[in-house]
């Protein structure tokens, strides 16, 4: 302790002395090495990634044009018996997929267009075509879709699916499709 | 006259019934009407040789106006031939006698000049019996309308035998030659085809106006099948009807109604408004298809399908609705009836085995005539106003195509063939 202090005063002797006669000293002591300091850690600036979430499927279907999903054809036609109209046994699970395609989308408006083969003339086909687009309406009601948002038309026999002459042309011909026309 | 010609198709009815119960299939058979034709000589019109224009026209509105009279059943031109065995033609002078010699009836003489720069066209008509001039024309014509005065003097010489003058009117029709189904007309042997409608969508199913001033059709240009009246000389078009299915619109004889199918209650329904798509009212309550209405010439009956039966039948009614009755008997699968003229005949499509062909049904008689044998699909018959010709379209060729035919089943012509095209109209 003694020595600690006899060393300080000592300093401040030396200290004070070295500042009265500055101007007479004409060599400094070299100043105190400076001390080896710890380098500061480098920053990465980064702003946060802003994620996607996880989109639900209606999230999916929202953000797709009507042409994307049209293109898609998530419902599927179904075909008629020559000359007729009602809904054939292969066309019922079609319709029930359709149907539940529909629940799922309840936002969805769907035109259902009514087709014929070239077997029929002009007008009675228009008629008949109707008739294919009003059936297939009406079974869609009955699965429980509401009829505001279905609307039904008729191209006859002048949008065939198949321009061939023969009877599988005539069988893809005489259907109803359903374009997706609002969501 | 007419008696002895209603006389004679009775008794070839007569007869042709009588093959019909031996025979027991389906009937073919041809409607003559033994006409007569008038004997008409057309010696080669006069010209002034020095002027190339009175050249042209004097070879064009011949050769139309030869087509014209041959295509009209009304006259039969005495062969050229003939007129080698008499003394040429000399305006100045006609040996009367000379004609009646080779069995002219009617000679028609055409002098054509020019002056500065016009056509002019005379025509003098004579009966040579009397030796009286019985028609004299004179136009003056630019080059592009030598047809047109080829077809008035046709129908001058139609209107002279009390005949429907019909040459300078027009068919309307569906072509896809410019990408999609719009609206032409042309003349009635095809030349003029002009186009009417230019969009991207769908027009369909013209039918005339009976002064031939507006047409009424399908078009789906706003979405829907809807009903539109275009008048074509104008530059108008007015929409007449929304809501549902709306097609085979048919004007009324004397212009005042129009016929139309709709589905704007539920099914195909046969509805009648005012011309110009006012005062709907529905005529057919029915839960079966009722289409293609076609007016009796009085406009007091209607002709048009139904399927009442299970398959498509051709039925009668009243303008109003009432007293309906089937018309049609055999054949499963009958439409597009369309009234003659003469309202004694309604010719209609017939589907057998696949092949669609025409027929006539002769409301006197009873009797149905089949008009078409071509094992392809010919449809939308229309006539011609004088009832002695139909138009319709056909895939005979193998691509869909506009033909005339006489009411005998004669003098087949194709009068299209750009693009395919369908559905002519020329009377309700």
């Amino acid at each position: 302790m003694k020595k600690l202090l006899i060393f300080s005063l000592a300093i401040l002797l030396v200290l004070s002395f070295s500042a009265s006669c500055k101007k007479k000293v004409k060599e400094v002591p070299p100043p105190p090495a400076p001390q080896a300091q710890e380098q500061p850690k480098v920053e990465k600036v980064e702003e946060p990634v802003v994620k996607e979430p996880v989109l639900t499927e209606e999230e999916i279907f929202q953000k797709k044009t009507l042409e994307e999903i049209n293109q898609e054809k998530p419902l599927a036609m179904i075909f008629f018996d020559y000359d007729k109209y009602n809904i054939r046994e292969d066309a019922v699970p079609v319709l029930e997929a359709n149907a539940q395609w529909l629940k799922k989308h309840p936002t969805v408006k769907i035109l259902i267009e009514g087709h014929c083969d070239e077997r029929g003339t002009e007008e009675y086909n228009l008629a008949l075509g109707e008739k294919r687009a009003k059936s297939t309406m009406d079974y869609l009601i009955s699965l429980g879709i509401p009829a505001e948002r279905m609307r039904i038309i008729s191209y006859g026999k002048s949008q065939p699916l198949d321009p061939g002459h023969n009877e599988s042309a005539w069988a893809k011909n005489r259907r109803a499709q359903f374009l997706i026309i609002e969501k | 006259m007419k008696h002895k010609i209603i006389l004679t198709t009775l008794f070839l009815a007569l007869i042709m019934s009588a093959i019909f119960l031996f025979s027991q299939q389906e009937v073919v058979l041809t409607i003559r009407e033994g006409v007569p034709a008038i004997s008409l000589a057309l010696p080669p019109f006069i010209y002034d040789s020095s002027s190339p224009q009175a050249k042209q026209a004097a070879e064009t509105i011949y050769q139309v106006l030869s087509a014209d009279l041959r295509y009209s059943r009304v006259f039969q031109l005495v062969p050229r031939e003939h007129m080698n065995y008499i003394r040429p033609l000399n305006p100045k002078e006609i040996f009367f006698k000379d004609w009646e010699s080779i069995q002219t009836r009617i000679l028609l003489v055409g002098e054509i000049s020019q002056s500065q720069d016009k056509v002019i066209f005379e025509v003098k008509v004579y009966d040579v019996k009397s030796e009286r001039m019985i028609l004299g024309k004179r136009y003056q014509v630019e080059p592009d309308l030598f047809r047109l005065v080829a077809h008035r003097i046709a129908d001058e010489m139609m209107k002279l035998y009390g005949e429907k003058p019909f040459f300078t009117s027009k068919i309307v029709f569906v072509s896809n030659r410019d990408g999609n189904d719009e609206l032409y007309m042309m003349d009635y042997d095809g030349a003029n085809q002009t186009r009417l409608t230019f969009n991207k969508w769908r027009d369909y199913m013209p039918a005339w106006s009976p002064d031939q001033r507006a047409i009424v059709f399908t078009s789906y240009r706003a979405g829907n099948p809807d009903l539109y009246l275009l008048y074509p000389y104008e530059g108008k078009l007015v929409p007449v009807s929304t809501g549902g299915t709306n097609f085979a619109g048919a004007f009324s004889p004397d212009g005042k109604k129009l016929a139309f199918c709709s589905t704007k209650d539920g099914n195909a329904e046969i509805y009648v408004a005012n011309a110009d798509g006012t005062n709907v009212r529905r005529i057919t309550f029915n839960s079966a298809i009722d289409t293609a209405p076609s007016w009796s010439p009085t406009g007091r009956e209607i002709a048009f399908t139904s399927d009442r039966t299970g398959t498509p039948q051709i039925y009668i009614m009243d303008a109003e609705g009432g007293n309906v009755r089937k018309v049609s008997f055999g054949g499963d699968y009958l439409d597009s009836p369309a009234w003659s003229p003469d309202g004694e005949r309604i010719a209609f499509v017939s589907r057998v085995n696949n092949f669609f062909d025409l027929y006539i049904l002769n409301l006197k008689t009873n009797q149905i005539t089949k008009l078409t044998e071509t094992n392809a699909r010919n449809e939308s018959p229309s006539w011609s106003p004088d009832g002695r010709h139909l138009i319709f379209s056909s895939n005979m060729s193998g691509t869909i195509q506009i033909y005339s035919i006489d009411y005998d089943g004669t003098n087949l012509r194709c009068l299209t063939s750009q693009g395919e095209n369908k559905l002519p109209n020329w009377t309700n």
